[in-house]
């Protein structure tokens, strides 16, 4: 996809899990108004290559049948108010209103690592809804940098360690996080959404915050390492069990993101994720929402971890 | 016949996997296990052209077994293949 970079455009870099992201936006809109949640990710200067750029473009939507093969407009991490479409070169995300005329769309290309955004800035919700298309891109690029967008709410232990409570949207992951927080000393939240966990060059595994946290306002530039993952799942009881080997890949899959209509994409996750849970603990909680819950998930990570 | 060659196998902890993406409306992937005799057999076969008779060989000849358990393994595991949906359409 060619990218006009005209004059009136300015570039922003932010740094997220280590990957650059460039915008480019026209000059005359204040991104740290409309993307807030980014601004602790903002670098003032590029550094290096970014591995992916995104520019708005104010123009009139493209009209529907342009669009191509529609994909999906249903999905567990990504909710249900868009739409994804593919083109021989490129992918299409919409955001469907009921009005036209508010419809946002983005282009990119298959490898997401440059894209278009089209809407207009005059919309109160284009922060929340360039956020939201920028995660999508961000998830799909970091894929092919071993890395991989999340939907969890993380816990940091001793300012050190993380782990990252699953679940479908209403299980009741940022409530176990709450119950951490309350019962268990020296915990604070890294993320409650959308969290990125890295294989790094050096072998280590890290949790990164990340701008994009739900309904709370969390959005930590910070890493720490990374101790594993629970799924958990509302019960009567309280009761942990550790998975391994496939258990274990089958126990986080859902949670990660992927187009699976793009075969690299979703191999590459698979192999990170194959690595990941080889080298981390994945457990599946059972869980009443109360304190001996959080104590429960506790100990089976920092007491009698293997 | 062909075995599928858009599925990658993968070794995690001590099974063999395959994700196999859905490509419904609803991102619901299926994972496939394999024991570790489907697993290497599955390594040597594909993107062959795959055949009863040439499963059967590969058994016979790596494993301790009657020529005519070979077979019937090979059949066996010809059925659970494409029952699974692994072979190419």
């Amino acid at each position: 996809m060619e990218t006009n970079i005209a004059p009136e455009l300015t570039n922003h870099y932010y740094e997220i899990a280590g990957l650059q992201l460039e915008l480019r936006f026209p000059s005359t809109l204040n991104l740290d108004h409309i993307l807030s949640s980014f601004i602790s990710f903002r670098k003032e200067h590029s550094n290096g290559t970014s591995a992916t750029v995104v520019t708005f473009m104010e123009e009139v939507v493209p009209l529907e049948e342009d669009w191509g093969t529609l994909r999906s407009d249903i999905s567990l991490v990504w909710g249900d108010n868009f739409r994804f479409y593919e083109q021989e070169n490129t992918f299409v995300t919409l955001i469907k209103h009921n009005i036209k005329d508010k419809q946002w769309m983005m282009k990119s290309t298959k490898d997401f690592r440059e894209s278009r955004i089209y809407g207009k800035a005059d919309d109160p919700r284009m922060g929340e809804f360039v956020s939201w298309l920028l995660m999508v891109v961000f998830g799909q690029v970091g894929l092919q940098h071993r890395l991989i967008l999340i939907h969890a709410s993380v816990i940091v232990y001793q300012e050190k360690q993380g782990v990252a409570f699953l679940g479908k949207s209403g299980t009741g992951k940022s409530t176990h996080s709450r119950l951490w927080l309350q019962h268990i000393p020296d915990t604070a939240l890294l993320n409650d959404d959308n969290p990125v966990v890295r294989l790094e060059e050096d072998g280590r595994i890290m949790i990164y915050g990340t701008p994009w946290s739900g309904k709370t306002p969390c959005y930590k530039n910070k890493r720490v390492e990374f101790k594993g993952f629970v799924r958990l799942e509302q019960a009567p009881h309280n009761r942990f069990t550790w998975k391994k080997g496939m258990e274990s890949l089958v126990t986080v899959l859902p949670s990660c993101t992927a187009l699976r209509w793009n075969k690299d994409l979703f191999n590459a996750m698979t192999d990170t994720l194959s690595q990941l849970v080889d080298q981390v603990n994945v457990g599946h909680l059972e869980c009443l929402p109360n304190a001996d819950a959080a104590q429960i998930s506790y100990k089976a990570f920092f007491e009698e971890q293997s | 016949m062909k075995l599928r060659q858009d599925l990658v196998l993968r070794k995690v902890g001590d099974d063999y996997i395959m994700v196999d993406p859905s490509q419904g409306m609803v991102d619901l992937s299926k994972v496939h296990t394999l024991n570790k005799t489907a697993a290497w057999l599955w390594e040597q076969l594909v993107g062959k052209e795959i055949s009863v008779e040439h499963i059967a060989e590969l058994l016979f000849e790596r494993y301790d077994v009657s020529q005519e358990k070979a077979v019937e393994d090979a059949e066996s595991l010809m059925q659970e293949f494409e029952k699974a949906g692994l072979l190419e359409a």
